[in-house]
Parts: C-alpha cells; structure tokens; sequence
C-alpha cells in the first residue's frame, strides 16, 4: 500500500523531472511520447536524453536502498550501510581503475565495480572479524578502508590521462549526467537478477534479526544465508555504483525513511527500493534545477541531505552508546 | 498432546528407536563429546542422557559449560570429537530445518527486533514449518493461538515486545519457542534477571507444559532450590564434567553442592514440596562480629 503511493510519487517525479530542463517539453507531450506517440521534438529529448537518465536514476536508487536495508539490517546499525562502510568507494575504485586503466566500456566498468566491491566487502569483513562480527568494530573498519580507497582513487586521477579524469571525477561525485540506454541496461538487470533474490532473502533475513543463535535454532542456515545476504548486497551496491557512480547517503537514509513510513519493525527491503527510488529521482531534479542551466552531479544534492542525517545520527548513537 | 512419554516418538520420521540408557528412553543424547571455542577446550569427552517426557535441569558454577553444552544438543556448536545423537541419528547429518522442526532453543538473551509486536515474534517461531512458497497456512495460525494462550500472554498480541515488562517478555520468547511445535524445548537461563514470582512463574509454564503437553524440557538454571522443587532430573556440571545427575532428592546433599560450588551449606526438606532445600552456611561471621559493636 504504502509502496503503491511512493511509486506514484516516483512516477509523477519522474515525469515532471523529464519535462522541465532547458528545453521544455509538457507533460502531456511526456506522456504521449511514453505510449509511443512523439511528438518532432520529445522523440529525442524525451527518448534519449532525460528518460533513460531518469530511468537510471529510479534503478540505481532501488538498489541502493535494498543493499543499505539489507547491510544496516545484518549490521544491527544504521551505520553499517555500504555507503558508509566503503563498499561504494571500493566499487567506484574497480570502475575508476577500469576507466583510467583500460579506457572501459560500461560492460567493462561494472565487471570493475562489481570485482572492486567484493573484495572490499571481503577485506572489510575479514579486517573487522574477531571473534565474530561487531557493529562498531564493523562500522570503524569500513569507514577506514572507504577512505583508504578513496585516497587511491584520487592517485588513480592524478595519474590519469586529461580526458578520462573529467570523465572518472564527475563519475566519482555520483552523477547521472549524460546517462543513456547503456545504464539503464546494466541496472535492468542488476535489479531483474537481484531485486528477487534480495526479496526472498528477507525472511532470513528477519530471523536473523532475532539474533544468530535464536535464527539457528529456528532452522535458518545462519553462515549460508549471511553470505548470500552479503553477496546479493553487494551485487546491488556495486552495479548502481557501475552505473551512476557512488551516489552517497541514498542506501544510508533509504532503510530507516522505508521503516518510518511503512511503520515495520526490522529491514524493509521492498519499501527501501521505493524509498531509494525516489530519494534519487527527487535529488536528481534538484540537481538539474538549483543551479539551472548548470547541472551539479546527484551525489551532491544527496549528501546536502545525507550528511545533516548522519550528522545527526552520530551524535543520537554516541548518546545512547551504540557506538 | 498425545504424547507418552515412556514410548519412543513415532511422529518423526526417524527410523531408529531412541537409545535407551539407564532404562529409561532419550531421544537426545551426548556421546563422549568435546566442546571447544577457538582453541579452548571447554567441555572434555561427555556423556549426557536427556530423559524424555521429563524436565531436565542444568546446573553448576558459572563458566561451567551450561550453555556451551546447550548450544551443542541444538546443534548450533559443533563437537570437536564426540557425538550428539537425537532420535539415534547424529545430529550433524540432520538439517538446520529438520533438527529445528523437532527441537527448540531458546539462548540466554534473544535479541527483539525493535518495535517488533508480540504476535509477529510469536510467528517468528514457524519458520521451520514454512517455506518461500508457503508462509502462512491456517496451521501456522493455530500454533501461535496455542503459544499465546499457554504463556497466557494472548493480551498481549498487539503490544509492541520492548515495551512489556521483563517478566512478560520472557513468556513471550517462551511462547515464540512454543509456536515451533518442537517435542524437546532447550531453554538456556530462562529465569535469569527475574523477580523472584516471576521466576516462579516461568517454572509453572514449563512444569505445565510438561505436565500437560508432555514435552521434554531442558532447561540451564541458577536456582538450586527452584531447580529440586521444579525438575525431575538433575545435572550438576562443574568445570565440564558431570559431578551428580539424577533425581533431585538423590543428587542435592551438601556434599554435592560443596564439590560443585565449594559452597558449605545444609540440606533440609522444603516445607512445601518436600524437595532439597539448600541452606548456605554462614560465611559472614567475621565480618558480622565486627559490626555488633
């Protein structure tokens, strides 16, 4: 219910953010195009330029708010968000190599985003195991390998040819900038392979919730579903990362914004994708329009709210000693 | 519960009849098992005999290996040698979902998700009796009618689990293991941080459920006294051995509890259920002849 209203306003988001721009296109004339009826000049700016881009923008928010529902719930801590624990900026560092390495194809640069995601989710987790896994330890570790990461990054750039380092610096903002079909296709099928994987690996994952001994003992494969968990996380994370770069703060706020709405306790992996969706697509429009005719990457608006939250949030948990 | 506790389970699929041990059925048992956390070896080459249809209590020294050996018969600890057996298969070749269909554990301090509501908890409880495809039936219902009812926590359905009292919390992580439907309940410090009538309480569900349902119960306490009055079967563990296991009346005496708390003390008749009653002896008399005067 609550998702069938967010998805209207995504939608209604959606097609106002296509109509209004430089060259404006009503939004009936919006609409007509979408059921195939274009007019001489939405076919293209309605068709190549801003649909695919905020199709993008609707994909890559939906699967960043499941792996952040999903990484926050496994974490026990709004903290544990791929965002903020460096998976995001590992992912970037694999498509940023790419880039700068092998010039890349955007088949290549989510090959790099996905590999470059894994193994910081590896190292982070590997880095951050004594004896089990701890929120806090888990939440240091990650923040501290995301900017080991990202000061490589910033080398990578400095090494960079001139014209793969505007390319590779836009990217790295998180920018939705000049997104076409290609993007689209490698969130469609991120999210067609993931989203129902992650869907039916929220009931393990609401046992899990329960503690790992309590899910244990209710028949929950607790090391085989974790890992799975992780690995599907990932995959979401780093393939929104391929497509739009690291988008900061939307796998972060879409988790607890899904819960506080739909008022369920525990991850809401569905309502998280609603919520990322239009999270994105709303920071989108702002992006294009505070500034207009300048357009400031996404990643920018997104942390002009992301980061008074977490701000926030970190001053809430040290409070209650959460961390 | 058309549970007889004298007769070995048909219900379960197994296709051994339980070992019996000492005359009387088990179908959960130790064999000779070493239990260790990383390298350190907490319990060495253990027998345990659970009797079936009978409440079973655990008690010994903190650090003991109480809980460790729980953690081990709910299969959720691995033995570094040895062997769990339930219903006479080891319990390792059985399934996460197969071992969690017939026993339920309840560990020391269950997590409540917050905002979490009781009768959402309770459900939790029917995971290993659905599957992807199949996530709530009427049986499912049922069950988690029963559980509330039982732990007489139906009242409290709606309520959100983190703003009940602590006493009422515990019947409702009771009532979540009930749900499971299981015929052996492992229940690791249920009446720790409890008032003294609500611990009284805790062990009047268990005794009726045992009572009344037939399940056989497990459970890790700290209270020796409540422990002869509620259970039928006693182990007392010190430093991973069992020193005594048996009846109460036979295993409580002051020298028993001596050897496994090196607590001095006497043993009396409780008045009212005419079960062990431990007494500690006086180790204040220093102190107190400095305070009179």
């Amino acid at each position: 219910m609550v998702c069938l209203v967010v998805a209207a306003v995504i939608i209604a988001v959606g097609m106002y953010s296509i109509s209004v721009g430089d060259a404006p296109v009503p939004v009936s004339d919006v609409i007509a195009t979408l059921l195939g009826d274009p007019t001489a000049d939405s076919e293209f700016i309605v068709g190549t330029l801003r649909l695919p881009r905020a199709l993008t923008a609707i994909g890559v928010g939906a699967a960043f708010g499941m792996s952040g529902a999903i990484f926050q719930s496994l974490a026990r801590n709004p903290l544990g968000s791929p965002d903020i624990i460096g998976f995001n900026a590992g992912a970037a560092l694999g498509a940023v190599g790419t880039i700068v390495v092998w010039g890349g194809s955007s088949l290549q640069v989510s090959i790099g985003a996905l590999a470059g995601g894994l193994s910081t989710a590896l190292a982070v987790y590997v880095l951050a195991w004594k004896r089990g896994l701890e929120a806090s330890r888990l939440v240091l570790v990650g923040i501290g390998a995301g900017f080991s990461i990202s000061a490589v990054n910033s080398y990578l750039i400095t090494r960079a040819d001139i014209s793969d380092v505007q390319r590779a610096t836009v990217w790295l903002t998180g920018s939705l900038n000049g997104r076409g079909w290609d993007e689209v296709r490698i969130i469609a099928v991120a999210l067609a392979v993931l989203a129902p994987l992650a869907i039916v690996m929220q009931r393990s994952l609401d046992r899990l919730d329960l503690g790992d001994d309590t899910a244990a003992a209710l028949g929950v494969r607790v090391g085989r579903a974790k890992l799975g968990l992780v690995l599907v996380g990932v995959g979401l994370a780093a393939l929104g990362v391929a497509a739009a770069g690291p988008v900061a703060f939307v796998a972060f706020v879409a988790g607890p914004l899904a819960r506080r709405i739909t008022k369920t306790p525990g991850a809401c992996v569905v309502p998280a994708a609603f919520v990322g969706a239009l999270v994105t697509v709303t920071a989108d429009l702002g992006a294009r329009r505070v500034l207009a005719p300048t357009e400031l990457p996404v990643g920018v608006m997104t942390a002009a709210v992301g980061a008074p939250y977490l701000l926030w949030l970190l001053t809430r948990q040290s409070r209650t000693g959460a961390l | 519960m058309n549970h007889d506790p004298t007769l070995p389970a048909t219900n379960t699929g197994s296709t051994r009849t339980p070992a019996v041990d000492g005359g009387c059925a088990s179908r959960l048992r130790a064999d000779q098992i070493q239990l260790a956390y990383d390298d350190q070896i907490v319990i060495d080459r253990l027998d345990v005999t659970i009797p079936d249809g009978q409440i079973t209590a655990i008690v010994g020294p903190n650090a003991c290996g109480k809980s460790t050996l729980l953690r081990a018969m709910a299969r959720l600890l691995k033995p570094m040698a040895g062997q769990i057996i339930l219903d006479g298969k080891q319990i390792h070749s059985l399934g996460t979902r197969e071992v969690a269909r017939r026993l339920g554990l309840l560990p020391q301090a269950p997590i409540a998700p917050d905002g979490i509501l009781v009768i959402d908890l309770v459900a939790r409880g029917r995971t290993p009796h659905q599957t992807v495809f199949r996530q709530w039936s009427t049986n499912d219902e049922q069950a988690v009618r029963n559980a509330l009812e039982v732990t007489d926590t139906l009242d409290l359905a709606e309520r959100r689990v983190d703003e009940i009292s602590g006493g009422q919390r515990q019947r409702v992580w009771i009532a979540m293991a009930l749900a499971q439907e299981t015929e052996l309940l492992l229940l690791d410090e249920p009446t720790t941080f409890l008032d003294i009538s609500h611990q009284l309480d805790v062990l009047g569900l268990i005794h009726d459920l045992n009572r009344e349902r037939g399940r056989t119960i497990v459970a890790v306490l700290h209270d020796l006294n409540l422990a002869s009055r509620y259970a039928h079967h006693i182990i007392m563990l010190r430093n991973g051995a069992i020193v005594e296991a048996g009846h109460p009346s036979d295993v409580i005496t002051d020298r028993s509890v001596h050897d496994v708390f090196g607590l001095r003390c006497a043993v009396i008749d409780d008045p009212i259920s005419h079960t062990p009653l431990v007494i500690p002896a006086d180790n204040r008399t220093h102190r107190t002849n400095q305070q009179t005067q």
